[in-house]
């Protein structure tokens, strides 16, 4: 570990001495950064170590309740985000901020429309210049024409930072731009971060990913509870995760348990439904089946449309050999089975609402009599999951959105395990979760599995994948590709059995 | 919490502060809807004294009981609107279904005191059923509620007006049973009956919201729909059920109205679509669903109706009222903006 002792160069931007509370929750506590013309500096920590908050705060997004930021030398302090770009500072922030109904062209050309003679917008010109932008930054295949809302998650991410890199910043924040991406816009990215870096950009980004972090950061400054705990020029990840999390982490991934013998909980044959094609599987209890493949090839579809949240087309379910019908998500609870869906935020938790009542959503019923729910039974069922799963939370009737990502999560998977299904659909779940609530989320899944439930787990991590599953599909254009097992259950195979032409193989 | 999308989870060694370590003002006054039910019952408070100093006498014990037997035709509409403004849904037929309940209720009963308990049950599904069919356009054809109910309010009208031949007529007796005229004039330990149901209204209403699984879904599905049909909610019999729930109100508060008059007029319904929606954003629930409780909206319908008087008091002419009435409204939805957005 070389820590660095002083920073050479002026920086372009410092921030020093911030704190910032939120209801009376320290998010970042007295807490500095600073970063240079010219250098990539990854910005590493739990979440809810105060990442997002620095970036926010020196982005002009929100402001500091103490402590100074300053561009170039000299003391700012922003107004909002106009300010922050007036003076060249640009920010791509985790949640994004495209609007949705308007296309891809209108939303890169927000606020510097090409007007024609007239006054009006000149749609015509704006198009081309929205055309020319992507192209000039390598980012042709997105149509400027599309409605945002029609592309994919990864384009609109990647239009997000088109958007930032299309001003040519002096300095660029990035929060987590790589976890909505796929592989080859990821390559993209570190494309243009590597251009921006050589005409002289700072740029600050934020992963969880630490391959990312040591092919493209010049310095990396570790976050913990709100305050940065070092600055480095290189950081083995073992010592990374130290630093992070307090103490030192056993191996990620824990043991699996032996594969179950084959009693199926859930089969599937010919089984059809918007964006997926003549499935057939079985998954038995006790079995942790992953499902590998890119995004968008039917698994979201394959996960909802078994859930009843979205149609089946044809084919048949059997739950516990007993073909089923499901047409809504009460009907799949009934016979068992839970969904933990891809975007906890706007599908999974309600984020005003208290810990407590987005932990019980699922089993009210269980609760009431006489639909009169039952508060202290309710409160206990609560408490009991928050410090079996260690949430950190600072009491029940939080709302349940001031918590941090990883804690959210287990507040989610919490939800279903008091539901006590037999069946859990796990549909990404460890995105952007931290890596300490990753183990704990990896040994939850393993507890569940020798229990004798069942596991169907959608990983965009093929890494995770390999280490939890006894067998993974591989899904492609909405089929099953390709069955994975024993030496085969490798990260590299998976990859490549998701991307392998059809007429190869 | 909107704005705090980061995650502010303290370290392990950090004290975590809770709710119960916060100083007790502080507690009381913690959630803006708890502030704001407290500001419209001190609003109420000033009111009563700037109208006491008006016109001495408007404070004494009859003069509240009569703003309050007002307030309480509003609140009982807006326990209706409170349920779906929880689920970021409006009710706009209430006007018409209030007006045809009243309609209705005389017409079916024709003033005569048998069939006044028929004529109530009737009356009652009535406004059910309209609430009911507002529900199932919204929910099940997609129809936005705005326009699912204010359609509802146009047939409302037609039918109404159709049935009733225009007008009330006068030889088919337009008066409410005369039990029901006694029963919303009667009063019980010198609290008038109007006052009394209202109280229960309130505590039922409150204990449905807080206490049973209803309640909970409705705020669920008022916070997220998607994420409440993904966690087994059923989105779609709830909807229904609280837009009966509308319904059911607007024609309950039509019958007590025709109690307290004796007589159906048209367009008595008008001033309650207004009023009830006003009680209740007054009342600190939001207008985009989730947050907000009854007590606020009863709050919010008294400092309404004690405004209201007061004007009346001050012989301010209908025009001044009118105006003035306008002007409070939005300075109070801007100041609740405002603070919505600093948080």
């Amino acid at each position: 570990m070389a820590e660095l002792d002083g920073v050479q160069a002026e920086p372009a931007i410092e921030g020093r001495g911030l704190s910032r509370s939120y209801g009376g929750v320290h998010a970042l506590n007295d807490a500095s950064m600073s970063a240079v013309a010219g250098e990539v500096h990854a910005l590493v920590g739990e979440n809810g170590a105060g990442k997002s908050t620095l970036i926010k705060i020196l982005g002009g997004r929100t402001r500091a309740d103490t402590g100074t930021v300053s561009v170039g030398g000299r003391e700012v302090k922003f107004a909002g985000p106009d300010a922050a770009h007036r003076l060249g500072v640009w920010t791509v922030f985790q949640e994004l901020t495209l609007l949705p109904w308007m296309s891809v062209a209108e939303n890169l050309m927000i606020g510097r429309e090409p007007r024609s003679r007239l006054g009006l917008i000149d749609r015509r010109g704006m198009e081309r210049r929205a055309e020319d932008t992507l192209a000039a930054l390598g980012a042709e295949h997105i149509d400027p024409l599309a409605l945002v809302e029609d592309i994919p998650l990864s384009q609109r991410q990647t239009v997000e930072i088109v958007r930032a890199i299309s001003y040519e910043p002096d300095i660029l924040f990035l929060d987590e731009p790589t976890s909505s991406l796929v592989e080859r816009e990821v390559v993209w990215l570190f494309g243009q971060i590597r251009r921006l870096r050589d005409r002289g950009t700072a740029l600050v980004f934020t992963s969880h990913r630490w391959n990312e972090i040591r092919d493209i950061a010049d310095r990396i400054t570790v976050f913990r509870s709100g305050r940065n705990v070092g600055t480095f020029k290189e950081l083995p990840e073992d010592d990374a995760v130290t630093l992070m999390t307090g103490r030192r982490l056993e191996a990620l991934y824990p043991q699996r348990p032996p594969p179950p013998p084959a009693v199926p909980a859930l089969a599937l044959k010919s089984y059809n439904a918007r964006g997926v094609r003549d499935v057939s599987l079985e998954l038995r209890k006790g079995e942790i089946l992953g499902l590998g493949g890119l995004a968008g090839h039917g698994h979201r579809e394959l996960f909802f449309s078994l859930f009843g949240a979205e149609k089946m087309i044809a084919g048949t379910v059997e739950v516990g050999g007993k073909a089923v019908r499901i047409r809504n998500p009460r009907e799949a609870m009934r016979h068992g089975i839970a969904l933990v869906p891809e975007d906890r935020k706007t599908e999974g938790l309600l984020l005003a609402m208290s810990v407590r009542d987005n932990a019980t959503l699922a089993v009210l019923r269980r609760l009431a009599r006489f639909s009169i729910l039952r508060h202290v039974r309710e409160r206990q069922l609560a408490q009991g999951l928050i410090d079996r799963l260690r949430v950190r939370t600072p009491g029940l009737s939080n709302p349940v959105g001031a918590l941090s990502g990883g804690n959210q999560q287990k507040v989610l998977l919490g939800r279903w395990l008091l539901a006590e299904p037999n069946i859990f659909l796990l549909y990404d779940v460890t995105r952007g979760v931290d890596v300490a609530t990753k183990h704990e989320i990896y040994e939850l899944i393993m507890r569940l599995a020798k229990e004798g439930r069942a596991i169907m787990l959608y990983s965009s991590d093929a890494e995770e994948l390999a280490h939890l599953s006894h067998r993974v599909l591989v899904m492609r254009e909405g089929r099953i590709a390709a069955e994975l097992s024993g030496a085969e259950l490798d990260a590299e195979i998976i990859v490549s059995a998701a991307v392998r032409d059809r007429i190869a193989t | 919490m909107a704005s705090s999308a980061e995650p502010v989870m303290p370290g392990p060694e950090t004290p975590v502060p809770t709710g119960q370590d916060a100083p007790l003002l502080l507690r009381l006054l913690g959630s803006p809807t708890r502030r704001r039910i407290l500001y419209a019952l001190l609003a109420s408070i000033v009111l009563f004294a700037i109208g006491q100093a008006v016109r001495p006498g408007f404070a004494s014990p009859s003069g509240i009981r009569a703003v309050l037997t007002i307030a309480s035709f509003v609140g009982l509409v807006a326990a209706g609107q409170t349920f779906v403004i929880l689920i970021g849904g409006i009710d706009l037929s209430v006007p018409w279904v209030l007006n045809g309940a009243s309609i209705l209720m005389v017409t079916s009963s024709l003033g005569s005191n048998a069939r006044a308990i028929p004529a109530l049950l009737l009356t009652l599904g009535m406004g059910t059923l309209v609430g009911m069919l507002n529900g199932a356009g919204i929910v099940l054809l997609g129809v936005p509620a705005v326009v699912m109910t204010l359609a509802m309010n146009g047939i409302m009208e037609g039918l109404t007006l159709g049935f009733s031949g225009g007008m009330t007529c006068a030889a088919c007796g337009s008066y409410a049973p005369p039990v029901v005229q006694a029963a919303v004039h009667d009063s019980l330990f010198g609290i008038p009956t109007a006052l009394l149901l209202w109280l229960v209204v309130i505590v039922l209403v409150s204990v449905v919201l807080s206490m049973t699984t209803f309640g909970r879904r409705t705020y669920a599905i008022g916070n997220s729909p998607r994420a409440s049909f993904l966690a087994g909610v059923d989105v779609t019999t709830c909807t229904i059920g609280l837009y009966a729930l509308s319904g059911l109100f607007s024609a309950l508060a039509g019958i007590v109205l025709v109690g307290y008059g004796g007589q159906a007029a048209l367009g008595m319904g008008d001033p309650y679509l207004f009023q009830s929606i006003a009680a209740v954003v007054i009342g600190g629930a939001s207008i985009l669903g989730g947050r907000g409780n009854y007590i606020g909206s009863a709050a919010g319908a008294i400092s309404l109706v004690t405004l209201v008087s007061v004007l009346m008091a001050m012989n301010m002419p209908e025009y001044g009222r009118s105006i003035i009435y306008g002007v409070i409204i939005l300075v109070l939805l801007l100041l609740y903006g405002r603070e919505d957005a600093e948080r």
